[in-house]
């Protein structure tokens, strides 16, 4: 092995058992044979790696794909079923912040107490002590009982001990959920200087931000296996452009799912709307007109209310009404999720109910989830003209690169009058989600490029 | 594995601190049930064994008392011990320490309890007027350190088993309440059927107990064989505790 090598994962599995009926009394393991039957779950199938002294590395994945047990590997609270785990120095895991903490003991106790957890002698906590207490901002509350801390001092609390401690190796599970943002910032500067004080980092997180910025690479870790390795924004992209697969997957799910709880909400309707209508010939052939009407009142009552209806609740003459708005992809195939910079179309279906000597023009706007209007425009302005005869017609509104940036939006679809009058109004007639995989802010992202040079 | 305990010490003095602190807290009477406790106990067997089942030994109070604090010792640290595992479950599970320290920690607090309690049985020895050589004193802290190991070494193995099947909590306190009348300790050796004998000396408490009541009750020097039969069965039960323990920790984390 290389000298300069600190952590060598080499070919490890682990597999979970996951009991079916758990006894762990006596009676229940003598009586129930059939309750100790586990099945092996499979967490880690082969992962290797090494890393070598002062560097930092980053693994991410989805949730439960194992990377959280790789770290419980290294950190040996579990051992691997199979393969061989080195890892030279020591080790200080940032895991499971204030787990040793004592209610009862004041802070300053709480940190002699896990200090010693991590292996610290009296000696080295007592030349630490005023240090840590420092770096978590909690003089004037040291002495109080750890109960009567918030959360956040908690936690505070505890990641100032660990992050004091003189790792050789340092494993963080989500670590910057600590405390308020000045804090949160505190801590990562921290890191930073730990590792160039040559610390080795391994740090598994959701913030792939902030592993790209502290990590000289970064592990895919996906069923059980690493999917891909190296620079971190470059291994962040494919898992990027996995997760909005993936998230499109699960969306389209939800779309069908939705799609036939309508249909079955709308088959039942209509056979409340048959049993309705019998009961009320029944009625008619026995009771007077005036129960009868009665009894078809209530029953209109119970029917949901059907897509006229709901046009009539909107907005504008109906003369022209939105019957259906579906987004699709450039794969055409309808979405509610989109990457920034997508190719987009926008499928409206609408029906004209009557002629007029107008002209109509379908309009479209997009709006951000926080109510901010982001882009909206017509085919009047635009001078495209649509065909007023009467009937059911469909307009598609075309985007080469849909090039918001990542939140939910809401697609606002009306129908106008040449005069500005309203023929329909739909406000969200559907809302999406746009992801992206980098970090620039705002609403849009611009086409751009950056240029320098210097001057003579 | 003996270095790494040895830098978890300050983690090892911390809990034995916090278990000692902890162990009559909001009690009344407090740090004083530690000298009570015994002395109760004592009371209690006494009347049983020299007023209605008379054992006819001489300053039968002494007799049983120096044999007894051991005792005590050993069967808290075994049923006690085999649950201090479990009952640091969310540190076991969430950060990595020599999960050996758990049952260290536990047998030294009721160590030192036991060394609390000598100073009450000191001051029974002194009032009875037996004398004690020099030599047999200085045999004291060994005796002392052979029961530290072997209640180390099966504390050890139950805090580990019972992680995996809890009913042995339960059972451990019928075990501990037979292993006491299988050990010398409110009777003589002597009067023991010859054919039963080797019970007794299968047993490895018996040697310890024996070796402490030379040295308290009769004032002399333990028999070397006493003594050797004692060191070495608490080195090999330490040993066995030891391997049980490492070879089960590696699930702990997964069982808890």
């Amino acid at each position: 092995m290389d000298k300069d090598v600190v952590i060598s994962v080499e070919n490890i599995s682990k597999k979970f058992r996951v009991y079916i009926d758990k006894g762990s009394q006596l009676k229940e393991r003598m009586l129930f044979k059939e309750r100790n039957r586990y099945e092996d779950r499979p967490v880690l199938k082969d992962i290797s790696f090494s890393v070598r002294k002062g560097e930092a590395i980053g693994l991410v994945g989805h949730n439960g794909c194992g990377k959280s047990t790789t770290l419980k590997l290294l950190t040996r609270i579990m051992y691997p079923d199979s393969g061989k785990i080195t890892m030279k120095g020591r080790v200080v895991a940032l895991i499971e912040l204030g787990a040793g903490f004592h209610p009862d003991m004041s802070g300053r106790e709480n940190i002699y107490f896990n200090a010693a957890i991590f292996g610290l002698s009296r000696k080295e906590i007592d030349d630490k002590v005023e240090d840590i207490i420092a770096f978590s901002e909690l003089e004037e509350f040291i002495d109080n009982p750890v109960r009567t801390y918030s959360s956040g001092m908690y936690t505070r609390l505890a990641f100032s001990v660990a992050i004091s401690i003189d790792a050789d190796i340092l494993l963080i599970d989500e670590i910057l959920a600590v405390g308020d943002a000045g804090f949160q910032a505190k801590c990562f500067n921290r890191l930073k200087q730990i590792k160039a004080q040559g610390t080795t980092i391994v740090i598994v997180s959701h913030s792939l931000g902030q592993i790209e910025e502290i990590c000289d690479r970064s592990y895919w870790i996906h069923e059980g296996l690493i999917k891909s390795e190296g620079k971190p924004v470059d291994v962040h992209e494919q898992y990027l452009d996995y997760i909005a697969d993936y998230r499109q997957e699960v969306a389209a799910k939800e779309v069908q799912r939705q799609e036939s709880k309508r249909i079955a909400a709308e088959k039942k309707a209509e056979e409340a709307e048959a049993e309705a209508a019998l009961n009320s010939e029944e009625n008619d052939q026995k009771e007077s007109t005036a129960s009868s009407e009665q009894a078809q009142d209530n029953s209109g009552e119970e029917i949901e209310p059907t897509a006229e209806e709901l046009v009539s609740a909107r907005k504008g003459d109906g003369t022209v009404i939105v019957k259906k708005v579906l987004m699709y992809n450039s794969n055409n195939v309808a979405q509610t999720i989109f990457k920034t910079d997508d190719k987009i179309r926008v499928d409206i279906d609408i029906e004209v109910k009557s002629d007029k000597e107008q002209a109509i023009g379908v309009a479209i706007g997009f709006l951000r989830l926080d109510g901010v209007l982001c882009y909206s425009t017509n085919t009047l302005i635009d001078g495209y003209t649509v065909d007023r005869s009467k009937g059911k017609k469909m307009i598609s509104f075309e985007v080469d690169k849909l090039s918001f940036l990542p939140g939910g939006y809401a697609t606002d679809v009306a129908i106008v009058n040449e005069d500005g009058s309203i023929c329909d109004y739909l406000s969200n007639a559907l809302s999406f989600e746009m992801i992206c995989k980098h970090h620039d802010s705002g609403v849009f992202r611009l086409n751009h490029s950056w240029r320098s040079s210097s001057e003579e | 594995m003996i270095k790494e305990i040895y830098a978890y010490r300050e983690m090892i003095f911390s809990m034995v601190q916090k278990d000692l602190r902890g162990r009559y807290k909001g009690s009344f009477l407090g740090f004083l049930w530690t000298f009570i406790n015994p002395l109760l106990q004592l009371l209690v067997y006494n009347l049983v064994f020299s007023i209605i089942l008379r054992s006819g030994v001489d300053k039968y109070y002494l007799f049983l008392f120096v044999a007894l604090i051991p005792w005590i010792f050993f069967s808290s640290a075994i049923t006690g011990g085999s649950v201090s595992v479990i009952a640091q479950k969310d540190l076991v599970k969430k950060i990595y320490f020599p999960n050996e320290v758990i049952p260290i920690s536990y047998v030294t607090s009721c160590f030192v309890n036991m060394l609390l309690g000598f100073v009450v049985v000191i001051g029974v020895v002194i009032y009875s007027g037996v004398h004690i050589s020099p030599l047999a004193l200085l045999c004291l802290p060994v005796v002392m350190i052979v029961e530290y190991f072997l209640a180390l070494g099966i504390a050890m193995i139950t805090s580990a088993v019972t992680v995996y099947f809890r009913d042995l909590e339960h059972i451990l306190t019928i075990i501990a309440m037979a292993w006491m009348y299988i050990t010398p300790v409110v009777y003589d050796i002597e009067i023991c059927p010859t054919e039963y004998r080797w019970i007794m000396h299968i047993n490895p408490m018996t040697s310890v107990i024996i070796a402490f009541r030379d040295i308290l009750y009769y004032g002399r020097v333990p028999e070397m064989m006493t003594l050797l039969e004692a060191v070495v069965l608490g080195v090999v039960f330490l040993l066995i505790g030891c391997l049980v323990f490492r070879k089960l920790k590696r699930r702990f984390a997964e069982e808890l």
